[in-house]
This record gives C-alpha cells, structure tokens and sequence, in this order.
C-alpha cells in the first residue's frame, strides 16, 4: 500500500480537522443567531453584502436557515476527527465532499443570483473547502489502516 | 504469508474505499451541476428581477415595520399614498424618495409610511395586499420598491399571483407559505387605505401627507415635484 510517510501524520491530519471543524461550528453558528434575530452578520468589512445574502430567499432550505446545515456538517466532522477507524475517514470525507459542493453552489449563488457577498458565508466556504482537503488526504493516506497503525504513523 | 494476507485484506479494503470515494466525488459533481442548471434557469423562483441590489443597498440598515420605513420614534411621519401599478409612483420611488431614504430616513429625522391608494386597476388590490403581508415579515419597504422596479405597462395584467410571488422571494420574505396565507386576508386593509385617501381628498397617486409635531395632525401635501419640497415639508412639521 501506498506509503503513509508521504502524508502528515494522520494525528496531525486529526489535530487539523478538528481546529478547522471548530471554527467552523463557530462562523455557522454566529451567522444562524445572527439571522434567528431577524437580522443578519455583520460585515466586519462593512457594506451591505451580509445583510444582502440573509435577506435573500436563498437563505433558507425548506424554511431552516442554511447556516444550521453548516453546523450540523461542521459538529459530524469534528466528531470524525477523534476517530481513527475507517468509518471516521470515509465517513468524514463524505461529509466535507458534501460540504464543499454545497458551498461550490452558495458561492455561485452570491456571485450571479443575488449579487452580493458576504464575508461569513466566504470564509465558511474556506474553512469547507480546507476540510474537503484535509479529509481528502487523511482517506488516501490511511485508508486500509488500523487505528493502532495509524498510531504509529503519529 | 501469514504477514501477507492481513495486509492484502487491507490493500483491498483501501481500494474499495478509494473507489467510494471516487464515486461519491462524482456524485458530487453532477449533483452541484444540477443544482447550478437548475438556478440558473430560472428555477430559484427570484431570478430575472431588476433592481434588486439597489433596493437592498437602499433599505439595508433601515428598521421597517409593517410598510413604515425608519426609526419608529422619528418625531415625522411622511405618508405615501401609492399605487404599485402606477409609473409616477415607480418614478418617485426611483428619483425622489431615495434621497430622503438616505438622509432623514436613515438619520431618524423621518420615517416614511406607505399607504396603499388604488386607482389603477383591479390587480392592484391584491399586489396592495401582497405589500401589506410581506411588511408582516419586515420585507414591506422591499417588497414595495422591487415591484416598482419590475412595474409592467400600466394594468396590463402582469401583476399576477406568480409576478407577486416572485417579488416577495426576491424581497427576501421569509416564509412564502405564511405570506400566501396572510395577503388573502387583507383586501380590507387595502380598501381601508384608499378610502383614507379620498377622504383627504386625493385623487391621484401618488399623494403624500406628512405629521409632525409642528404639523396639524395628518396635513395632506397632494404630489410635492421634487425630493426638496418634500423635504421643506418634513421640516415645517417637525
């Protein structure tokens, strides 16, 4: 099998997810309050894309904001970061895939549907695409593995 | 052998995997690519609107509510009387009010109501309700403005259910279900406003009156012509 020493340690690869993850939970977590208040994040930039993006009706799936899909992707793969089973990787690669395309399609949105841009919704889409990354690495780096190899490749 | 065989299981259970995962990334792909197809042709149900940016740039950071624009406590009231279907209101809407939207309005010297007047035609009442049921989720202001900018030819009947939809998704409300619900109820609200407005004898849209601590109760000011004289109103009655 391919070599694990070409790859970061998958406990760093690990460590790396799970900050990653929690700031993810963060940035979704603060625009989903900011919008359950009526209102929208603040752009720390200024201008008005942030208040643009949350009054839009691209907002809200089936009436639940989209920033609560993003903390419930952000909570699963932070979970998947304490794992070192092939469950966790896989399991934790599908989620991020998912992620990524979600905010693939966000961004679309912002840029040509409704023509603003809101710096959370970028930077969870940075902080989804690093993941997409790392989970990416981890699942063809250490699939196959035990968790005791995977161990010893810390 | 014996070392052999565990790591040929785990060689093809990283294949497997691998392939999983290969399969899931093109899953993925057609999936966003459906999903941009779908939007991009109009399914997002706001799509081809005009205005939409300015409208949001216009009213972001302004408190509505119900169809009153500004800080509630503003010591004047500027009231319009309009008629979504009627093009000097959408000519107000685009060259006269917006000055005073980010002057006064947004310094809290003023707040602007709006009033359904419908003289028009009959698609006006329920567009005027539609209004009424969008400023029930704090999008009146957008709502009234985003018709304005995508007012067809004068009661050509453009103004149906699905042209009022499409202004409120692209207002931003919120819940259309609740909104769909709500603007059936409120033909009486519409023809509440109009009647106000004759008995302050308008007779065309739009017609503004304006209240203010200088002012006596609610002083019918007719058609001002210009953001000035508009705004030499607001000061008289503040």
């Amino acid at each position: 099998m391919t070599s694990p020493n070409k790859f970061p340690s998958e406990g760093t690869l690990q460590r790396l997810i799970a900050f990653v993850a929690a700031l993810g939970v963060g940035v979704a977590t603060y625009i989903a309050i900011a919008d359950s208040g009526g209102g929208a994040p603040v752009c720390i930039a200024g201008g008005s894309g942030c208040q643009t993006v949350a009054d839009s009706s691209y907002s809200h799936l089936l009436g639940v904001n989209v920033a609560v899909f993003g903390i419930v992707g952000y909570l699963l793969l932070l979970a998947s970061a304490f794992l070192a089973n092939d469950a966790a990787r896989f399991g934790g690669f599908v989620v991020a895939l998912g992620g990524f395309g979600f905010s693939v399609y966000l961004t679309y949105i912002e840029v040509f549907k409704i023509e603003a841009i809101c710096q959370w919704c970028v930077a969870s889409a940075v902080l989804m695409t690093i993941l997409f990354l790392l989970n990416a690495t981890r699942l063809i780096g250490y699939a196959g593995t035990d968790g005791a190899l995977a161990a010893d490749a810390r | 052998m014996g070392r052999w065989q565990p790591m040929h299981a785990e060689n093809e259970r990283r294949q497997r995997l691998l392939q999983l995962a290969a399969g899931a990334v093109f899953l993925a792909i057609i999936a966003v690519a459906i999903l941009i197809v779908v939007n991009s042709s109009g399914g997002g149900g706001d799509t081809n609107l005009e205005g939409k940016p300015e409208v949001n740039r216009l009213l972001s950071g302004i408190p509505q509510k119900g169809l009153v624009l500004g800080d509630p406590k503003a010591p004047v009231e500027l009231v319009e009387f309009g008629d979504l279907q009627c093009p000097v209101c959408k000519g107000y809407s685009e060259e006269i009010l917006p000055p005073i939207i980010e002057g006064k309005v947004k310094q809290g010297q003023v707040k602007i109501a709006f009033r359904n007047f419908t003289i028009i035609g009959p698609q006006s009442v329920p567009a005027g309700a539609a209004a009424i049921a969008a400023g029930e989720q704090s999008r009146g202001w957008n709502f009234v403005e985003l018709f304005y900018r995508n007012q067809g030819a004068e009661d050509s009947g453009y103004a149906d259910d699905a042209f009022l939809k499409a202004i409120a998704e692209g207002a931003g409300v919120k819940s259309i279900s609740q909104w769909e619900k709500e603007r059936q109820k409120l033909t009486p609200e519409v023809e509440k406003t109009t009647a106000e407005a004759q008995r302050l004898g308008f007779t065309g849209t739009p017609s503004f009156a304006v209240k203010g601590p200088s002012s006596n109760g609610l002083e019918p000011l007719g058609t001002p012509g210009s953001t000035g004289a508009i705004e030499e109103a607001i000061e008289k009655a503040s």
